[in-house]
């Protein structure tokens, strides 16, 4: 291959030329101009986030020394979540096969390469030293730390993805399934590192095993499925069409397995938590039942959707579109969840009063300038989602 | 090459806390309740009087344990966190970005960030500073008026500490996570 061969499979990508008029030319409907309005006011929260971070670092975030980790990650982990959901939903179709999902590949793929990309616009402003991480994981890597395997496969990950798009953009179904595959599969092994951050802290017992890692995979898919809804909803206004439907319903059913089982595994991990009374896991897990986050996460994640999918039995396609609005919320909660959670019970090492504060329960609410860069990231991605389908076209070609 | 740890006759301990006064002024570490990398615990006194529990007013100073097989330096990503010559658990600033894991998986809560650096900080038993000087002891042994500490290499047979615990009992703190810590309580 030469450089020839690649500037003419470059020049061949096929997108639309567009100007700022295009992308400021969208039908001026409530609902249109409420999104575009939401939409800059995000982005210009994550210019005065990012801004008050410069200036202030790690000062302008809530975090502490016994609650390190805040609101930022658990954006970040939201968006991973996310970008790997849709690459499984966009899987089923060009990689897997499955005529009725063939459609959404294109525009799941594409979804799956934006949320990642706000994913790391986000975590760029957690990690205190972004530069340096990128030097110092390629020149000394930690084999050990599931941070460094997690950060590393996903960055191949976002490789393989755009590789796909572009086949997909070119309509190479043969190479977009290979390159389909093995960013799954990469994809797969990353967000499973992600779960493992957790489950290898030994030190917290409420997080540490295998639950995360697996759990990650499930809750990934059921994103993703939650996101597809949002996507058709948004592209065909909820007026669906007979290839639409047949996917969306297809998808439905999916998700009614996806959250009963996840229901399944919440319900049998804070069983075994709390079970025997084990220290610093059994009441951690009493305490997370006391919390509205975590009925939050229950109710718009998981029951919500689930009784709308039941009812219809999948059909309630409109419903469903609803249901994924609020199970997005939901999975929202879910990631602050596990984030804070993992954090709640001081590590007490003989503290008993730390400095005239007795320690009971590590406290933690995210700064203005947290909730400003968390929801700049939204900002960006659906900025970046919106370019990109004046940018390409897709929805899947007409021979399909 | 040595392989310092270190042992608290922790129920000699007045709660003075000059140990983390001497900590502070030896090593610059920054003013601030959470900028600390040794601290003493207070146990407070139960029950009620006249029944109180003179057994619950303990003082437990601690500080990082210096595992052999630390969980902070298995996390960390680029290596920022590593074992020096003697063994001492220690932080390379220009590695660090600050990404917290180590902060979460020490099961101590020995880690902080310094604000200078903008990096992880945590005790190095002085090797900054005094051991680097050529002296033989850590700040917070040094400063203690009741000698709680013990400072020294374990593989040497003949040091304080190697005799002190080959003839008396100890224990390690969260030794079943399977850290191995080097910082030991005598009994």
């Amino acid at each position: 291959m030469n450089i020839e061969s690649v500037k003419e499979f470059i020049s061949t990508i096929p997108y639309n030329k567009i100007s700022l008029k295009d992308i400021l030319a969208f039908e001026k409907t409530p609902r249109n101009m409420l999104l575009a309005v939401t939409t800059l006011a995000f982005l210009a929260m994550f210019v005065i986030g990012v801004a008050t971070y410069l200036v202030h670092g790690h000062h302008a975030y809530n975090v502490t020394r016994e609650h390190p980790w805040g609101l930022l990650i658990a954006v970040y982990i939201f968006f991973v979540v996310s970008s790997t959901g849709l690459c499984i939903v966009g899987s089923l179709g060009d990689v897997f096969g499955f005529k009725d999902y063939m459609a959404i590949s294109k525009r799941a793929i594409f979804g799956s390469i934006v949320t990642i990309l706000s994913g790391f616009a986000v975590i760029a402003f957690e990690i205190g030293h972004p530069v340096t991480m990128m030097i110092y994981n390629v020149l000394s890597p930690g084999l050990t730390s599931a941070i460094w395997w997690m950060g590393t496969l996903y960055g191949l990950y976002l490789t393989f993805m755009i590789i796909e798009f572009v086949f997909l953009l070119k309509n190479d179904m043969k190479m977009a399934k290979y390159f389909g595959l093995t960013g799954l599969l990469v994809g797969l092994a990353a967000h499973s590192n992600l779960g493992s951050v957790f489950g290898f802290l030994n030190a917290r017992p409420i997080s540490n095993g295998v639950f995360y890692p697996t759990y990650f995979i499930l809750t990934a898919f059921i994103t993703g499925i939650y996101l597809a809804f949002i996507m058709y909803g948004f592209r065909y206004q909820l007026k669906f069409d007979e290839v639409a439907k047949k996917l969306l319903t297809g998808l439905a059913k999916i998700q009614g397995l996806l959250i009963s089982i996840l229901i399944f595994f919440v319900a049998w991990k804070l069983l075994t938590d709390i079970y025997g009374g084990m220290p610093n896991r059994s009441e951690v897990a009493v305490h997370i039942l006391g919390s509205w986050t975590f009925w939050a996460e229950v109710i718009l994640a998981m029951l919500i959707p689930l009784v709308i999918i039941l009812k219809s039995g999948g059909t309630n396609l409109i419903g469903m579109f609803w249901a994924s609005m609020s199970g997005m919320v939901g999975i929202m909660f879910m990631r602050y969840n596990l984030v804070h959670d993992t954090q709640l019970k001081p590590l007490q090492m003989l503290k008993k009063t730390e400095y005239q504060l007795p320690p009971e329960w590590v406290h933690y609410l995210p700064s203005s300038t947290e909730v400003m860069i968390s929801l700049g990231g939204v900002g960006l991605c659906l900025l970046l989602y919106y370019v990109g389908t004046k940018l390409f076209n897709l929805d899947a070609d007409e021979h399909h | 090459m040595a392989r310092y740890g270190m042992a608290l006759d922790y129920k000699n301990c007045i709660n003075c806390k000059a140990c983390e006064v001497a900590c502070k002024e030896e090593n610059g570490v920054l003013l601030g309740a959470d900028k600390h990398r040794i601290w003493v615990g207070t146990g407070e006194i139960e029950g009620e009087y006249p029944l109180l529990s003179i057994a619950s007013n303990t003082f437990y100073p601690s500080q990082c344990q210096h595992c052999d097989a630390a969980p902070c330096q298995e996390v960390c990503p680029t290596h920022a966190t590593y074992y020096d010559e003697n063994h001492v658990v220690r932080v390379n600033s220009d590695k660090c970005i600050l990404c917290s894991y180590c902060m979460n998986a020490c099961p101590y809560d020995a880690r902080y960030v310094d604000d200078r650096t903008m990096t992880v900080d945590k005790c190095t038993f002085c090797s900054d500073t005094r051991l680097a000087r050529g002296e033989t002891t850590t700040a917070c042994q040094n400063t203690c008026p009741t000698k709680v500490r013990i400072f020294g290499d374990l593989d040497d047979p003949e040091s304080e500490i190697s005799q002190v615990l080959r003839t008396r009992e100890s224990k390690t703190l969260k030794s079943h996570l399977g850290t191995k810590p080097k910082l030991f309580y005598l009994l």
